[in-house]
């Protein structure tokens, strides 16, 4: 356990003291203060007329102020963060010959692996902390609005969310830092990941099910809940949409589904809408609790893979 | 004649001559009268009349009648008045509405009325009795006299039993719900010769609430004074139990005094309430329910009205593809103050969202109907939460597992 604490910190002193971590948390922080900031102003503009608005605070996450919300914006680029700070871990240290020299000191392997994984989750935990703390000073001096105790949970249970989203990545780049000896191989590697869940899973779900469902149209609304089942389903094998779809759930407590196509009756919509008030805080964790966990579960999975990887392969032949 | 002494002779000449004149000139005076009665009227001359000359009456029965005087002549004059003739066992008298009277003043071309009675004692027996009332000018010039004939009769059983008090409605029955006050106006007539006072009685059935009250006037009396032979109308309030159901009912009066009784019957018909309560026993209108999971919950039906109600069936206004069981499915009747309780099984859709959904009941009892609304949260299903706990331990044991396996090489 030393040890890990160990590589930890040595690996915390190279993360925060670089310039890579200084250009990307500059970025990160710089484009959700304005997409915060554009959001809060159109809120303001939006919530004049309204007796008592709710969830006042949470607009702020899910508005959108110039072209995406924070939650969109967390969804397509945190994942940029957990790449960048992960994608050279293992084959830089081999490529110098630091990582051999490294194991030569009384430290395990696993020690070395667990320490930099951490050390990237720690990282990126920081950053959003921080990032989420900027945002709501910058929402109560703009919105004047003091977040209630369901808000605070709600935003605690999305910082969660987000870092388990973008450890994913982090662990993801780490693999491919494994799997491949060249940095740039690694890199474009898990670039090329990223892009492919990102855009092309999403493109590719409503391609295949339109595919799959032909004759699907106004007329057979029976083939076009298929199609929308089938997409969904072709979707959710992106992470990107199982944590999008989980952080808008927390953070809007009028959502009710994840389905992106219900069908309704029209007394059941006027039922519904009779009592149209938001779902409590455990009633939104439960309706997207599958994904949270299968979110836990590829990341666990993933960083599970690497190590097994890391802990079989060959080093000292370098 | 040959007694009179020689100044009396004189005097007497002159009454006759006079009276001659009187009596042959009298014709004219009349003439004159009917030709121009301001203008023409004599001097002096006065009249006396009794309003009924002759009457009959029962045995114990006073007479009591006007007395009417007209002075026709152009002075006014004082008479004086008097009875002459009374039959024994009778008191008799003249008087106005406050004196006795023995003497009026009555003006010119004026008339004036004194009342005559005359009241037997109680000896008097049927026959014919004879009153003779006179009166003059107090110089003498003129004197009246009027005979009453006073017949009295003995009376009958029937009608002796008729005097007393008697009570008479024009509405007998009146009709209305429930929840309505009823007011039936009597005319309590008295026959007595004598004021009395009655008491006022009445009883409708149990529970009722029953008030006498002055016609017109918002006070309650339990009794009445009566003047001899006077009659009054009163009031009687009955306001029929809470509770009482659809039916006729009797409400009977009783009037009596000392001396008098009289009995009345009144009918009610109350036509009843419809009414009814729905609820639930604790007042929670809200529930909890899972997808596709039935959730029971209960209502009852509670008749508050006072007539029973019959075949009430029960629809439910619920969103598609949910279940509403109810049970049971209709009731054939409920009686006045019954309640009963009916079990309805919700089911929502399978694949309903989370969130408050409203189902709403309509309980149709013909005469009235009532709703009830329920507003019915559907959770999520807690099973996945679970689940996914699993997942997550058996991930993590699987990690830990690796470290075991791999790990301090």
């Amino acid at each position: 356990m030393h040890a890990v604490k160990t590589i930890l910190k040595k690996e915390l002193a190279d993360h925060f003291s670089s310039y890579r971590f200084m250009i990307l948390f500059a970025l990160i922080a710089m484009v959700s203060l304005i997409t915060v900031y554009m959001a809060g102003i159109n809120l303001k503009q939006e919530l004049e007329g309204v007796a008592k608005p709710r969830f006042v605070f949470l607009m702020l996450f899910t508005s959108r102020g110039a072209m995406f919300s924070l939650v969109e914006f967390v969804a397509f680029f945190g994942p940029l963060i957990g790449l960048i700070l992960g994608f050279d871990t293992i084959n830089r240290e081999r490529n110098e010959g630091t990582l051999s020299k490294l194991l030569s000191q009384p430290i395990y392997r696993d020690d070395v692996i667990n320490g930099k994984f951490l050390a990237g989750m720690v990282t990126i935990t920081v950053m959003l902390i921080s990032i989420v703390l900027v945002i709501t000073g910058l929402g109560l001096s703009l919105l004047g609005v003091i977040p209630g105790i369901e808000e605070l949970l709600r935003i605690i249970i999305y910082l969660i969310i987000s870092i388990i989203y973008v450890s994913f990545w982090l662990g993801a780049a780490i693999l491919f830092s494994i799997l491949f000896r060249s940095v740039a191989t690694s890199a474009l590697a898990a670039l090329a990941a990223w892009i492919f869940f990102s855009f092309f899973v999403s493109l590719g779900a409503s391609v295949m099910a339109g595919a799959i469902t032909p004759d699907a149209g106004a007329s057979d609304p029976a083939a076009l809940i298929a199609r929308a089942k089938i997409t969904k389903a072709i979707a959710l094998s992106s992470p990107m949409e199982l944590y999008s779809d989980s952080a808008a759930t927390i953070i809007d407590p009028m959502r009710k589904t994840n389905r992106s196509f219900v069908q309704m009756g029209v007394i059941e919509r006027f039922s519904m809408a009779r009592f149209s008030g938001p779902l409590p805080l455990s009633q939104s964790i439960l309706v997207v609790a599958p994904y949270i966990i299968s979110l836990i579960a590829i990341t666990v999975i993933c960083f599970a893979i690497s190590y097994t990887v890391f802990m079989r392969q060959e080093i000292r032949s370098f | 004649m040959s007694g009179i002494k020689p100044g009396h002779r004189y005097a007497l000449i002159f009454a006759l001559v006079s009276l001659g004149l009187i009596f042959t000139q009298g014709p004219f005076f009349a003439y004159a009268q009917n030709e121009d009665v301001k203008e023409k009227r004599p001097q002096r001359l006065i009249v006396m009349a009794a309003e009924y000359p002759g009457v009959e009456v029962g045995v114990d029965e006073d007479v009591r009648m006007d007395l009417i005087f007209h002075n026709r002549g152009r002075t006014d004059e004082n008479v004086d008045v008097w009875i002459a003739e009374k039959p024994d066992g009778w008191k008799a008298k003249i008087k106005t509405y406050r004196y006795v009277v023995t003497g009026a003043h009555i003006p010119s071309g004026d008339d004036k009325t004194l009342s005559f009675e005359a009241e037997p004692d109680n000896v008097v027996q049927p026959g014919k009795y004879k009153f003779r009332v006179e009166a003059q000018t107090q110089d003498g010039r003129f004197k009246m006299n009027q005979n009453i004939s006073v017949t009295v009769k003995e009376k009958e059983e029937d009608t002796k039993k008729e005097k007393g008090v008697k009570l008479t409605t024009s509405y007998p029955v009146l009709q209305g719900p429930s929840d309505a006050k009823f007011e039936f106006s009597v005319e309590v007539d008295s026959k007595l010769d004598e004021d009395a006072v009655f008491d006022l009685f009445a009883q409708g059935p149990q529970g009722w609430e029953t008030n006498f009250k002055p016609a017109y006037e918002q006070k309650y009396i339990s009794s009445v004074r009566l003047k001899a032979n006077q009659s009054q109308t009163i009031a009687l309030e009955v306001k029929p139990q809470f509770m009482a159901t659809a039916g006729e009912y009797p409400v009977n009066i009783r009037v009596s005094s000392s001396d008098a009784k009289a009995e009345a019957q009144f009918t009610v018909i109350l036509t009843g309430t419809y009414d009814m309560e729905v609820g639930t026993p604790d007042g929670l209108l809200s529930m909890n329910a899972r997808q596709g999971k039935p959730a029971n919950v209960s209502f009852y039906v509670k008749n508050i009205g006072s007539a029973a109600l019959n075949d009430i069936e029960f629809l439910s206004f619920k969103p598609e593809n949910w279940k509403v069981e109810l049970k049971p499915e209709k009731i054939p009747a409920i009686e006045p103050g019954d309640l009963k309780q009916v079990e309805a099984i919700i089911t929502p859709y399978e694949e309903a969202l989370v969130g408050d959904y409203s189902v709403t009941f309509k309980i149709d009892g013909q005469k009235v109907s009532k709703g009830m609304e329920y507003r019915v949260t559907v959770k999520a299903s807690s099973a996945w939460g679970w689940i996914g706990i699993g997942i997550i331990v058996f991930v993590i044991a699987g990690l830990t597992g690796l470290f075991r396996w791999l790990g301090r090489r």
